[in-house]
């Protein structure tokens, strides 16, 4: 480039100075100071509430810290009853990441097959109706899912779906146990459900994005449908359906109501698929409010920090991840 | 254009001044009392039990025209929490208060508002079946995985028994209705009382079973799922939506007691328990195993929990103070009227003469609480 532009730090010339009117001169106009002032105190405010979100998880969790230290995050045994009270976190992690990646491995083929077919195969006229109708899936609340998991999955689980996956897949140990339809496996089922609008959507946007060029490229070789979606859409979309996918993770993990319906609420490790279990989430909805004291609060609470911890790491591999997707060779995509 | 935004502009204002200032209240002039100062617009919050949430649902219907009280159920452990905490008026719990409880909540008063049956519901169709305690604790232990065990089969002579799986359901979280279960269980069987004994949460390492929340959960857990038996209150039982077997209970006469109003009001009337004051120690009040040959043998008492000072609220006036004090008024005296209709049983005239004992010793700092009792409309 020949001219140079004020954009561009570096087409700046050491002996020509910047323009003086444009560039690094402190703003002194009091609209604009007013105007950094309340938009520095709305992005500090969401920061600050974060913290204080953290410190009460920490704060609330001190007894339960002082009582068991670090014995909490090994501890397999959850029992107010006992004298003196035992609380470890283990059964409620276990279930936690047990549920997600069950949801996240039945919910990620569905919803890629629902995205690549709305964004490549799907006949115009039924592209619109067809991505409004997965996105208000997204909308409905999850006690609704509960409510359909309870009344209609449930039962159907307990009759027909378990009793032959028990039949088949028994051999494994996975399925082992009395096909009763309230357990791991019926809240990963809808919990599946629940995460496959939130994946398709925005991995369908990401398709969409994908240039037209990069389509016909792979056509004009010769390339049939699958083999363009799978060497010239998927590798440019990579990080937007690894940000959708975690994304759909991270609600499959926080999911409170309906796994809470569903998943049987036993503060054990679930010995199969088809015993019950209790995630974080599920835990804090049925204990944190209604427990026998103080110390049973704070371990809950402390249960609560742990998610926390839990979805952070989840989000920094993800961002690894993407980054990593992208540094070795990816496409742009949306994010 | 700029004239109408103004008037716009002074509308709206006066709306809003108009609203705040109370211009647009027609209810606090409207409202009538026996020659006192009437409650003002105030919400009563009350948390706790679910077993009595019917019950305390239909009295914020009937106490002043239903908008004075709101009742969150959330479980009689929250109910306890939340007085505790000082988030609500009144907490409800069909458990009364540990001695831990009473001393992290100094100066709450225990007040027994209604009292009900808790009862075995079970998903056989079909089937109509008699309990015993000792018979409940082998099927809530897990000792028994199948509906054709001997023990029950020996108290339903003629039952051809299914060999369906069991699958006991309890509730999660603090429970009153699990405590005043687990404390009849502890009573029927030595062995359930030296293992798991009374308590609010359900014994955590017994093997088997799921659980569920609230009253309500737990009666939908039970009808959804084969084979399934729980425990509820009376009123959840017999006003399930699609109905539920409700199992009958062996009382200490020997006799399988169904359980309805009039069966739980003799337990009541016949246990006629010791009262303590209202400040002093509930926990070993009890109607369970009532003697009489028709007693229903797990009825329970359900609990208000007021702090006696109304200055322990911080926010409190005399005024809401009143407000308070009235609504307990109410709810023992009128409002007891509502429990039959309900299958909750109405307290009888020596607990009704001790509630208003406790409540006229409601506080408010050095200042007594003047009582005086709404008009019911």
């Amino acid at each position: 480039m020949d001219v140079p532009t004020l954009s561009t730090s570096s087409s700046r010339s050491a002996n020509a100075p910047p323009n003086p009117s444009l560039r690094s001169k402190p703003v002194h106009r009091w609209p604009d100071l007013l105007f950094f002032g309340i938009v520095a105190a709305i992005g500090l405010s969401i920061l600050g509430l974060a913290m204080a979100i953290v410190a009460i998880l920490v704060y609330g969790s001190r007894y339960s810290f002082q009582a068991f230290g670090l014995s909490f995050l090994w501890g397999m045994v959850w029992s107010p009853t006992a004298t003196p009270e035992i609380f470890g976190v283990v059964p409620f992690v276990v279930g936690t990441l047990v549920t997600s990646a069950i949801a996240l491995l039945i919910a990620l083929p569905l919803a890629l097959g629902s995205a690549i077919f709305l964004t490549t195969n799907a006949p115009r006229w039924l592209r619109g109706p067809a991505g409004t109708a997965v996105e208000l899936l997204a909308a409905i609340p999850s006690v609704i899912y509960g409510l359909w998991g309870l009344f209609i999955v449930h039962p159907y689980m307990a009759t027909t779906v378990e009793p032959a996956l028990k039949q088949y897949l028994g051999f494994t140990g996975l399925f082992s146990g009395t096909p009763l339809g309230i357990d791991v496996f019926t809240a990963s089922v809808v919990l599946a459900i629940m995460i496959v609008p939130t994946i398709c959507a925005i991995s369908r946007d990401t398709l969409a994005a994908v240039p037209q060029s990069q389509k016909e490229a792979a056509l004009s070789l010769g390339a049939t449908d699958w083999e363009t979606t799978r060497v010239a859409m998927i590798p440019y979309a990579r990080s937007g359906i690894i940000g959708a996918t975690i994304l759909g993770l991270g609600r499959a993990m926080g999911e409170t109501m309906a796994v809470t319906m569903l998943i049987g609420n036993i503060d054990k490790v679930p010995t199969s698929l088809l015993s019950g279990g209790q995630t974080i989430a599920s835990l804090i909805a049925t204990e944190l409010l209604n427990n026998n004291g103080p110390l049973q609060e704070s371990a809950v609470l402390e249960a609560g920090l742990i998610l926390l911890v839990i979805a952070l790491l989840v989000n920094v591999v993800a961002r690894l991840l993407v980054w990593r997707v992208l540094s070795v060779g990816g496409g742009g995509a949306v994010e | 254009m700029i004239a109408v935004v103004a008037v716009v502009i002074v509308v709206i204002l006066v709306v809003v001044v108009g609203y705040s200032a109370g211009w647009f209240n027609s209810k606090s002039s409207s409202s009538s009392t026996t020659g006192c100062t009437l409650p003002s617009e105030t919400l009563l919050k009350g948390e706790g039990s679910t077993l009595v949430a019917p019950l305390m649902d239909y009295w914020a219907s009937t106490y002043w025209n239903g908008a004075a009280l709101t009742y969150n159920a959330a479980g009689s452990s929250a109910g306890i929490q939340a007085v505790t905490s000082k988030t609500v008026d009144f907490g409800a719990s069909d458990a009364p208060l540990t001695y831990a409880q009473r001393a992290a909540a100094p100066g709450v008063l225990t007040i027994p508002e209604s009292a009900g049956g808790v009862v075995p519901i079970y998903n056989l169709p079909g089937f109509a079946l008699n309990f015993n305690g000792n018979v409940l604790s082998q099927i809530f232990d897990g000792s028994q995985t199948t509906w054709n065990f001997s023990a029950l089969q020996a108290l339903n002579p003629g039952v051809k028994l299914p060999t369906t799986a069991i699958t006991p359901i309890h509730r999660t979280g603090g429970s009153g209705t699990t405590f005043v279960f687990t404390s009849f269980l502890s009573l029927e069987n030595t062995s359930w009382a030296a293992k798991w004994g009374k308590n609010t949460a359900w014994p955590s390492n017994i093997s088997g079973g799921f659980g569920a929340s609230g009253n309500g959960g737990e009666l939908s857990l039970v009808q959804t799922t084969p084979g399934a038996i729980g425990y509820v209150d009376l009123n959840y039982a017999l006003n399930a939506v699609g109905g539920v077997e409700v199992g009958t209970v062996q009382n200490p006469a020997g006799n399988f007691v169904r359980a309805n109003i009039t069966t739980t009001e003799s337990a009541l009337v016949d246990s006629n328990p010791t009262l303590p004051a209202g400040s002093g120690d509930w926990y070993n009040v009890s109607l369970l195993n009532a003697k009489g040959a028709h007693d229903y043998p797990i009825t329970t008492l359900t609990y208000v929990l007021v702090y006696q000072n109304l200055e322990a609220y911080s926010s409190y006036t005399l005024n809401s103070a009143e407000n308070l004090v009235d609504f307990l008024h109410w709810i023992v005296t009128t409002g007891q009227n509502d429990s039959a209709p309900l299958y909750y049983v109405p307290l009888t005239q020596t607990i009704i003469s001790s509630d208003i004992t406790s409540i006229n010793s409601m506080t408010f700092g050095t200042q007594t609480v003047p009582v005086c009792v709404p008009n019911s409309s």
